[in-house]
This record gives structure tokens, C-alpha cells and sequence, in this order.
């Protein structure tokens, strides 16, 4: 276990000259968590089909350090042309160089973390390790222990965020194997607005493991557009682990995409702490060679009259794996909730597996409440209407592989980023 | 009209599924310039034979050959029936949501003159031949830009088969009860567009329930389908006293000749 070493040897480096204060207090906690538990096994039922072993086995390293390829990788990423917010994160690092804030409201914060606990301090305080627990969450105890820094958002009551916020990741492993932890926060507030924007993208041949935490808070009427784009290429492992709180009248549409990576998992949180939320939630993973990807998500219907609908979908190709795991918890009080989940699974290879399960738990009576997965090829009838007007077999398959991926890449909510995503998928498929 | 030219030839052609007999031998020549009728009771094989021809791959052919213009089109992929010609119109035509009704076009279009070893077509050409057809069955520009049959009404699925029809320009094309579900209105259009693309050239296959289609579109010959084979021919008349007399007869002609 080379891994839990270096994290045990980073923190004692850190101890000895961190201040004495909250935060560290926060820290230590999480520390003492994380050296109780360990990293989890497959023994642990969450992470039944999902072996990190080839992770903790090796050396990693936090590293500021990063490599004038960066700069060429955002030029050619698809974020380049869309006109948006861009926070960058190098290997968990703010650098502001190559960030760009063209929000004009100052009231509305775009920044980093560490920059925040200064400067806003009572946004800080009041959310900064609210949501994602650390209990039995060793990543995410050990990403509080040692995290890095990552971006904050602060949007104030009626506010309208009039661009997207891009978080852009950028794992550099081009002298060592590194570590990477950033953890965002992000808080709007009631009536507010904003589109946020997760990207994954990496430099280097050396391993990366990122571990990231998002802490997302969204007030009363407030609505927020939640992206992850995750294109980590080389031996790139990502933990993910997102939090959002949602409280009344809430309306969230969130969106992952992982487009590439040797291994992926997230963990994708909903908690819905008032009335009427309405949160929709979209997956598309598509996986080759011997990649793995892994979705674990769950919304927490903790109050009634609310609506989740979930779609994941997934194409696979080679030797891949994937794995899907959809909870869905409603509390007792969560009368006339509504909830619906789909997980919809193309298999390219024989070769391919994925792993589906559902997971309903309902404490209330009055609920509507569906789930279906399903796992196969392409429909033969849709195959048999295009090559009957003359399209090949192979067109015809690349065109309804795209119309089932594209489905996904479709909510999101910025056109541009949609068409060069699209266009994406096409050349993965 | 000199029929020298078998567009179309059927012989002894026998065909299951999942082990139970559809088509029980079934006889036909069809000539460049003719329109068949084909009619019969729900459930005679009249749909399977029009899939078996398309070359829907759900069914095995036990026995017999099917040509077009001398070539073996049993041997031939789904795709290369389309090339060489051969268009159906189905009876239940599928929505295939994320694929716009445009780009399958432009790829159906452009895949045929690949194989024709032509260029693909200038997009604005394109656009141009897409207006004009659209124009011809009266289909709304709209639903163009829609996905692929996807919330279509029963009549604009069907219209935007014979659409298709007239982009494709096919050689043999087999309309499977495109009557069913168009109004009195777009039947009369459909089958005026039909009318318009008939030449000495094509020929169609038209499968229907109703004498109504046939007013429109007059058939050389008629031929009933029951059990998996053509019971009985004839020229327009047949129809028409189909019509009166229901299959009834028709039935009890072939139960007592076995
Ligand atoms: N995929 C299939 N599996 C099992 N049976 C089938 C299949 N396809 C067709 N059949 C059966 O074959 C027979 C012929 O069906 P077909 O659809 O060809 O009839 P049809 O003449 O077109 O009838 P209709 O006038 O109702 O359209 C029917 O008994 C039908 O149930
Ligand atoms: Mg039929």
C-alpha cells in the first residue's frame, strides 16, 4: 500500500507547519478517519466491482509542478472556443494565468479555494465540509486531509451567472506520477442562477490518480446546470465524489459525460432538503480497451411533492467494464415523490461487461417510483429500416450509435460545447 | 406494352420463421411498367413477403429464387437490394429518434450513387431535389428536421415513405397497405404522386385491403395471397369483385382443391 504511506507522510509533513486553527482541526479529523478506515476493498459492497488496488499499489505524488504542454492542451480542448468563465487547475493548483473571468457583476464570486477561506469567510464557513461526509468515505476524508486547492463559486440571491463557469482540470504527469486533489465549492443562493462546468482533461505518460470533492449548495428557487466532461487520456485514474444539497423549489439539470479514462468512478450525491425539487440527471460512458468506468449515483428524496428522473447510457467497446449503480432513497416524509431511473447499456464486444443494479429504497407510501436497465446490442428493427434504403451496415450502426449518445450530449445547455462534443463522440465511435 | 423484360421473378420462394411456414411457394413475375396488386386476409404472409424481398434477415428461405433484372437478390445484403433498386414502403413504418429525417437522407442518397460510382451530391442540389419532392407528396417542411418518423402522426409516417420513394427513385418499389392511416385527401395525393412516378421503367408492388387505392392507382394485375401462396389472379375486375364478395369463396375454392 505505497499509496496510503505517501498520503501518511504528506499529512505529518503538513502538520508540522500548519497554524492551529478550524481548518486544521478539520483536517486532523479527516486524517484520523481516513488512517481508521484505510482505502476501501472490493469486500466493501460499494466498491464490490470497482479494485482500486492497481491505484494504492503505487507511488503518487501532489505536485504543483506543470509542463508548458498545458498551455497547447486548453488551446485544443473543446472548452477553447466557448466563451465562458475558465478557472484552471493544474494538478490541483490555481493558475491564474491561464484562467479568465469575464463575468462583469462583482458581487458574483468566481475564484479558488484558498483564496476564498480568506476572503469569504462566511460563505466558507457556513458550507466548506457541510455536504460530503467523510464517515466511512475514506476518499473523501483523505481529499479534506490533504486537498490542494479547486475552484469557488459564490452566486448571491437573484442573481443570474450570465456565462458558464468552466472548472477546468488539467492532471500533469509528465515528470512523476501524480496526485491531484482539488475540492470545489459552490454555493448559490436563493433565486439565483448558474451553469457550472467540471473538465477533465490530462499532459504526461506517468500515472495520475485525481481525487476530487464537490460541495454544492443550491437555496430556495435557485436553478443550477451541472456539467462534468471527464477526457482524461494516458494511465489517468478520477475519483469523483459530488454533494449537492438542494433545498426547496430547487431545479437542477446535471450531466456527466466520461469520455475516456483507464479508470473512473463517481459518486454522484443528490439531497433534497425541501418541497417541489426537480432534478434530472443524465450519463453517457463510452469505454474501450480495458478501461473502467463506474457510476454510482443516489438522490436522497428527503421531502415531498419531488421529481428525479435519471438516464445513464452506455456504449462499450473492447475488453471495457462498467459499472452502474443508481440509488434511489425515499425518506419517510417524501410523500408524492416521483421517481424514475433508466440505465440503458450497448455492448460492442463480446468481450465487454457492465454491471447494472438499481437500488430502491422507499420509507414513504404514496410514491411513483419506476427503474429498468437494460443491456444489449443495437435494435435490429431501426438496423433493417436504414440499410433497407440503402445505408451499410456500418454506416447504419455508427448512425444510431450516435443518435443513442447524442441523446445525452444533448442536455446540455450550451449549443457550441454540444455540436464539438458531438463531434467527439462521433471520432470515439 | 411488349413485356419481354421480367423485372422481377419469383419462383417456388418458401420462407419461416422461428420453424413455423409463411410463404408456402410462392409464383411471381413482375415486368418493368406493370403494377400488381396483391390482396388477401390479414395474416396471409402479404407483409413477409414484402420483408423477405427487402431482405429483413428474421426469416429463413427454405426453398425457391427470387431475381431482379437476372440477378440473384436472395444473395444480396439489405443494403444492396436498396442499391440495386428495390424500395419498401412499410406497412408500419418505425420512429428511429436522434437521426434526422435530413441527414438520413443525404446518406441514403449519396450511398446510392457511391454505389453507382457517382459523386456524392452538392448539398445544395440536395436541398433542391428535397424541396421539390417534398413538394410532390405535399409532406411539411418540418417534419424534415425532426428525427426520423419520431411523434409523427400515422399519415405522416406513411407520406414520408413515399417521400423517401420519390428521392430514392427505385426500380421495384413494394408498397406494403400505404393506404392505411392517409385521409381521403393524402390518399389521393400519395396516389397521384405514384401515378406521376410510374414509368416504363419501374414497377410496383402494391399491397392493400381496399378497391379505394385501386380507383387511384389501376392495377395490371391482381393477385390474392392466402396460406403463403398466390391463390388467384386476374386483371382490375378482380378487385372490384373482391370487394362485393369478400375472400369467403375465394377460401373455399383453395379448401377444396386439397
Ligand atoms: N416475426 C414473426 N414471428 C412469428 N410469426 C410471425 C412473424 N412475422 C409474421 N408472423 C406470422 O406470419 C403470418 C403472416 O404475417 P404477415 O404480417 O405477413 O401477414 P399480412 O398478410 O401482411 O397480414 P395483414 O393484412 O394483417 O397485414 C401471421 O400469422 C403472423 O403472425
Ligand atoms: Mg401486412
Amino acid at each position: 500500500m505505497k499509496l496510503e504511506e505517501n498520503i501518511k507522510t504528506e499529512f505529518h509533513q503538513y502538520k508540522n507547519q500548519a497554524e492551529e486553527n478550524a481548518f486544521f482541526q478539520m483536517r486532523e479529523k479527516a486524517f484520523a478517519e481516513f488512517d481508521k478506515n484505510g482505502f476501501p476493498t472490493i469486500k466493501n459492497e460499494e466498491w464490490k466491482y470497482t479494485n482500486l488496488k492497481s491505484i494504492f499499489d503505487k507511488n503518487f505524488k501532489s505536485t504543483c509542478v506543470s509542463s508548458a504542454n498545458v498551455k497547447n492542451l486548453l488551446v485544443d480542448s473543446v472548452f477553447n472556443s466557448i466563451k465562458a468563465n475558465k478557472l484552471v487547475f493544474v494538478n490541483g493548483s490555481f493558475n491564474p494565468e491561464l484562467s479568465n473571468i469575464i463575468e462583469k457583476d462583482n458581487a458574483i464570486v468566481i475564484s479558488n479555494l484558498a483564496k476564498a477561506r480568506k476572503e469569504n469567510t462566511n460563505v466558507f464557513d457556513a458550507h466548506f465540509g457541510k455536504y460530503a461526509k467523510i464517515e466511512n468515505e475514506s476518499l473523501n476524508a483523505m481529499n479534506m486531509a490533504l486537498m490542494s486547492d479547486g475552484a469557488f463559486v459564490y452566486v448571491p440571491s437573484n442573481k443570474k451567472v450570465e456565462n458558464p463557469i468552466i472548472i477546468m482540470n488539467v492532471v500533469d504527469s509528465t515528470d512523476i506520477n501524480v496526485l491531484s486533489q482539488p475540492r470545489n465549492l459552490i454555493v448559490i443562493e436563493k433565486n439565483a442562477e448558474a451553469c457550472i462546468v467540471e473538465s477533465y482533461i490530462s499532459a504526461g505518460t506517468n500515472a495520475s490518480f485525481i481525487n476530487v470533492v464537490n460541495e454544492i449548495y443550491v437555496d430556495e428557487n435557485a436553478h443550477l446546470e451541472h456539467y462534468k466532461i471527464q477526457q482524461q487520456t494516458g494511465e489517468s485514474y478520477q475519483n469523483n465524489y459530488t454533494q449537492i444539497f438542494q433545498e426547496a423549489n430547487t431545479n437542477i439539470n446535471q450531466v456527466t459525460l466520461t469520455l475516456d479514462g483507464t479508470m473512473v468512478r463517481n459518486n454522484l450525491h443528490f439531497y433534497m432538503n425541501g418541497k417541489n425539487c426537480d432534478t434530472l440527471l443524465y450519463g453517457l460512458y463510452i469505454t474501450e480497451g480495458s478501461n473502467h468506468v463506474d457510476n454510482h449515483t443516489r438522490v436522497d428524496h428527503a421531502m415531498p411533492n419531488c421529481h428525479s428522473n435519471e438516464l445513464y447510457k452506455g456504449i462499450m467497446k473492447d475488453k471495457s467494464t462498467a459499472v452502474f449503480n443508481g440509488k434511489i432513497m425515499v425518506h419517510l416524509d417524501a410523500q408524492k415523490t416521483n421517481a424514475y431511473q433508466r440505465n440503458q447499456n450497448i455492448l460492442l464486444d463480446p468481450e465487454a461487461t457492465i454491471n447494472t443494479k438499481p437500488q430502491l429504497e422507499i420509507f414513504a407510501d404514496d410514491v411513483k417510483c419506476t427503474h429498468g436497465a437494460t443491456v444489449g446490442q443495437l435494435d435490429e428493427e431501426p438496423m433493417f429500416y436504414l440499410r433497407s434504403r440503402g445505408i451499410p451496415e456500418d454506416v447504419a450502426r455508427k448512425m444510431l450509435l450516435n443518435a443513442f449518445a447524442d441523446d445525452i450530449a444533448e442536455k446540455i445547455k450550451i449549443p457550441e460545447l454540444v455540436g464539438l462534443l458531438e463531434q467527439l463522440i462521433e471520432e470515439k465511435l | 406494352m411488349i413485356a419481354t423484360n421480367k423485372m422481377l421473378s419469383i419462383k417456388n420462394l418458401k420462407a419461416e420463421i422461428e420453424g413455423k411456414k409463411i410463404l408456402n411457394g410462392i409464383n411471381l413475375e413482375v415486368k418493368a411498367g406493370e403494377v400488381h396488386a396483391i390482396m388477401g386476409p390479414n395474416g396471409a404472409g402479404k407483409s413477409t413477403l414484402s420483408a423477405v424481398l427487402a431482405g429483413r434477415a428474421d426469416y429463413d428461405v427454405t426453398e425457391g429464387s427470387v431475381t431482379l433484372d437476372g440477378k440473384d437478390l436472395l444473395d444480396m445484403s439489405a443494403e444492396d437490394r436498396a442499391r440495386e433498386g428495390v424500395f419498401l414502403a412499410f406497412q408500419y413504418p418505425i420512429e428511429i429518434p436522434g437521426v434526422s429525417t435530413t441527414n438520413f437522407l443525404k446518406t441514403a442518397v449519396n450511398e446510392k450513387r457511391k454505389y453507382q460510382g457517382l459523386e456524392p451530391m452538392e448539398a445544395t442540389d440536395f436541398l433542391k431535389l428535397m424541396r421539390q419532392k417534398m413538394e410532390f407528396v405535399e409532406m411539411d417542411k418540418s417534419l424534415t428536421s425532426r428525427s426520423l418518423n419520431e411523434g409523427f402522426s400515422g399519415g405522416e409516417k406513411k407520406r414520408n415513405e413515399i417521400f423517401q420513394m420519390a428521392m430514392l427513385e427505385p426500380k421495384l418499389s413494394i408498397l406494403d397497405e400505404t393506404d392505411s392511416g392517409l385521409d381521403i385527401d393524402a390518399l389521393r395525393l400519395v396516389s397521384e404522386g405514384v401515378n406521376k412516378l410510374r414509368s416504363k421503367d419501374n414497377a410496383y408492388i402494391v399491397i392493400t385491403h381496399y378497391q379505394r387505392l385501386l380507383d387511384y392507382i389501376v392495377p395490371d394485375f391482381v393477385h390474392v395471397l392466402y396460406k403463403g401462396r398466390i391463390v388467384k389472379s386476374g386483371d382490375a375486375s378482380l378487385a372490384k369483385e373482391l370487394e362485393l364478395k369478400g375472400y369467403d369463396w375465394i377460401k373455399a375454392e383453395v379448401e377444396a382443391s386439397m
